[in-house]
């Protein structure tokens, strides 16, 4: 079955990569990945928690 | 830096442009001013500036998102000062930007092949490069940011690194830093590049620093990070709106008491003026309506290399920070200096204690150092 990627898909914040599985003009399967991983989960850990809403703010600048 | 620097052009030159797009004259000589202010450049450059940009051809420029929070697209998105969005994007051809192509997919990866081709264009990179794990924490159409960078850097004829992350690793590099996060200039040390640090950047500085570009055909003079003196030459702290307040010994002592709501100085709340280097105070933000100290909330230090660990506790007060009002008397400065100088050589201190005898002064003290 033919499978399409865009990879990276345009005009949205981040990167995101989609495939998809076609199966007679329909997409029968489809998969989504984020491309991009800061880690910011594990950054956070063990600061003060007065401070963190200046890391979480910066998870999406728009 | 000579002019085979000049980037790679489009035909058309921006003063045909801008008309086309409704510019008026008036509003493009009034860009050229502020960006001749926002240079330094003394006020007769006004017209060389605009000479310069209104004939130069459309810099073609790569837009490379990484590890980004589209911050700093979202400064330049916003640039609406009258004319100046449009002139913004009319300075620059921009070949490739994920977050406001239309292509998508293979297309946009086409795009940038084919903007590549003929080197000597500009590039912006927006975020940091992870390099842990071969890179795999950020990808774009399969490939790796660093594969990308070290490909579409090659023929560079500058790079701006857009914002702190690009700049010098920022909030990804912070520790522990899990995915081996790095600045543009870890993985190009010996490319063209200006650093615009900043969380995020000021769209103000990216303009100018294209205008200057244009201009020189070089970038602008920088400091030991690589930053343009223009934007980066002072202290928040010596061009703070609220500096009189710090000299006046007026501190905010708890959000919300009566120094707060009177716009007193943030030192005390953590305020990280005087150690940041970065044109707040002078450019704003928001089209220069406000900005973070402006707002009534401390300066967080974000242009300055390491930051996110540097620079914190947020709310915690920077020791030591020197200083003597203007409310001071001239007793009570001589007397601080003469400590300060005593403190480093012996001879000039017993030459202090001998002044101190002659003309005894209570033992002062700089009142930022009082809690």
């Amino acid at each position: 079955m033919p499978k399409i990627v865009v990879d990276p898909i345009t005009r949205i914040e981040g990167h995101l990569r989609v495939e998809a599985q076609v199966d007679g003009g329909r997409v029968t399967k489809a998969w989504s990945s984020t491309t991009m991983w800061r880690g910011i989960e594990l950054i956070v850990r063990g600061r003060d928690p007065r401070e963190i809403w200046y890391f979480t703010q910066r998870i999406c600048g728009v | 830096m000579a002019s085979d620097l000049r980037p790679h052009i489009r035909d058309e030159d921006i003063a045909h442009q801008l008309a086309r797009r409704g510019v008026s004259r008036r509003d493009f000589l009034r860009f050229c001013a502020v960006m001749t202010a926002t240079l330094a450049l003394p006020q007769h450059y006004v017209g060389r500036v605009a000479a310069a940009v209104a004939g130069a051809k459309k810099p073609v420029l790569i837009w490379l998102e990484f590890q980004d929070c589209c911050g700093n697209t979202e400064s330049l998105l916003r640039a609406n000062s009258p004319g100046v969005g449009e002139i913004v994007l009319d300075l620059l051809s921009i070949e490739y930007h994920e977050t406001i192509m239309a292509a998508a997919g293979h297309q946009s990866e086409e795009a940038r092949a084919a903007a590549i081709k003929e080197p000597g264009y500009l590039v912006v990179v927006e975020g940091s490069i992870p390099t842990k794990d071969n890179g795999v924490y950020c990808t774009i159409g399969g490939r790796s940011a660093l594969d990308i960078l070290q490909e579409v850097g090659k023929g560079a004829a500058a790079i701006i690194s857009a914002g702190t992350c690009s700049a010098f690793g920022g909030i990804p590099a912070a520790a522990p830093n899990p995915t081996g996060a790095v600045s543009v200039q870890d993985v190009l040390p010996n490319a063209n590049i200006i650093n615009l640090p900043g969380c995020p950047m000021n769209v103000v500085n990216l303009t100018a620093t294209v205008v200057h570009y244009l201009t020189f055909g070089q970038l602008p003079a920088v400091d030991q990070f690589r930053r343009p003196l223009f934007a980066y030459g002072a202290r928040i702290h010596d061009n703070c709106e609220r500096r009189g307040h710090f000299d006046a010994g007026q501190f905010v002592e708890e959000w919300g008491d009566e120094g707060h709501r009177q716009g007193w100085c943030l030192y005390k709340m953590g305020c990280k003026g005087p150690a940041t280097f970065h044109n707040c105070p002078q450019a704003e933000w928001n089209d220069a309506t406000s900005w973070p100290i402006g707002a009534g909330h401390g300066c967080v230090g974000c242009s300055e290399p390491n930051f996110w660990d540097t620079m914190m506790p947020a709310y915690g007060r920077l020791p030591n920070v020197p200083g003597f009002g203007a409310e001071a008397t001239a007793d009570q400065v001589g007397l601080i200096i003469a400590g300060a100088v005593g403190g480093a050589f012996a001879l000039h201190g017993i030459a202090a204690a001998i002044r101190a005898k002659v003309n005894p002064l209570k033992k002062t003290e700089t009142k930022v150092e009082g809690n």
